[in-house]
């Protein structure tokens, strides 16, 4: 099984790529984030407050839908899914 | 109440919208009475007051307490070179004059803060007694982002909320008519501050505030109209660099500090503002 990542704004930047293509994600979204974060330190810093929990300004899509409308992080993965993760911007 | 009629000059002024029957002379008029805030004088801004001033949004405040720099000019194109150092509410506010008499255009030249907002949006500032249809977030800061957007849910006013980063925007509306969502519903609270670093840091593509501004001027054209399909309950996410579009849902959230089931925030000066936009602990 496949999924995709794909990463907004400054995030990319702390993930070293906008797309990020995971082969082995695990059986949920959390696995993926887990998988995406083990060898990016910076964007696990940018996403992850001290104690491991999500920011709660990082949202996480899967298929275009905030998977806080399904099970968070606990929702199940399909080969093929579409993970994205987005933070607030400010700028003008 | 002023005579809403339109004058000849107007209807040729006007006429490209007057001719459709989506706008018409009705819908030219509720343009005409229409009072809309732009906070911020910027990249965003400066579409947002071009287009409004161009289509005859009666009353348009401006909101800003910055000058104008020469590094502005690549992207904040209702200033000019001559307006360097200048007040940008002043540049901008001439901008409109010069374009369309029928704008009365005021000029803040403040911060919008927990202070000054309901002053400003309300319309309890000076010579002003009545308040804005909408507020148009084109600012460029957590701290003035997140106030807008407490005040305005917690006034049901109507919020346009926009901003970049490099060669992305973010852009949704919040018409607040009725139980949300509002912006906290999608981001809770603000980053710590120096988490995202800002547009003098990491640059942005001059044209990036082109398209977003200009999106969230046709949104406050519609709000104002009263047609078509607003972006309430969608977030667009625009990216420059693929030239793609993405609409993400947002639905009100039962725990939204604001507009949930159990606010922690019931007014303005519940909130720190300067930091994460947390209710103050004191």
């Amino acid at each position: 099984m496949t999924v995709d990542w794909k990463l907004f704004a400054d995030l990319a930047e702390h993930a070293g790529d906008r797309h990020v293509t995971l082969d082995d994600p695990g059986e949920t979204v959390g696995d993926a984030l887990e998988t995406l974060l083990a060898d990016r330190p910076a964007l696990a810093d940018r996403v992850l407050e001290e104690d491991g929990t999500l920011r709660s300004q990082i949202n996480v899509l899967r298929n275009g839908t905030d998977v806080e409308q399904s099970a968070g992080l606990e929702t199940g993965l399909e080969d093929g899914d579409e993970l994205a993760l987005f933070p607030p911007v400010s700028g003008g | 109440m002023t005579d809403l009629r339109l004058d000849a000059t107007q209807l040729e002024r006007y006429s490209r919208h007057v001719i459709m029957d989506e706008v018409g002379p009705e819908g030219q008029r509720r343009l005409l009475e229409g009072s809309v805030l732009v906070v911020g004088a910027g990249g965003l801004g400066s579409p947002v007051i071009q287009y409004l001033a161009a289509a005859g949004v009666g009353r348009l405040g401006i909101v800003d307490d910055d000058v104008v720099e020469r590094s502005n000019l690549q992207r904040q194109i209702v200033h000019g070179d001559d307006d360097v150092g200048r007040p940008k509410v002043e540049s901008a506010a001439d901008y409109v004059r010069a374009l369309n008499p029928d704008v009365d255009v005021r000029a803040h030249e403040t911060r919008v803060t927990s202070e000054t907002i309901d002053d400003l949006v309300g319309g309890t500032d000076g010579e002003r007694t009545d308040g804005y249809d909408v507020v148009v977030d084109a600012s460029d800061n957590f701290a003035t982002r997140y106030l807008c957007n407490d005040y305005c849910t917690l006034s049901g006013i109507a919020l346009s909320h926009g901003a970049i980063y490099r060669f992305e925007g973010q852009v949704t509306t919040f018409p607040n008519d009725g139980d949300g969502p509002c912006y906290r519903c999608i981001f809770p609270e603000a980053p710590e501050p120096g988490t995202v670093p800002d547009c003098a840091t990491t640059g942005v593509l001059g044209v990036l505030p082109g398209t977003v501004g200009c999106i969230q001027a046709t949104e406050v054209v519609k709000y104002l109209l009263g047609a078509g399909e607003l972006l309430e309950g969608r977030l667009l996410m625009y990216d420059a660099m693929g030239l793609s579009f993405e609409t993400v849902d947002v639905r009100r959230n039962p725990d939204c500090p604001v507009c949930g089931d159990d606010p922690e925030i019931e007014s303005i000066h519940d909130v720190g503002y300067e930091g994460s936009c947390t209710v103050s602990s004191d």
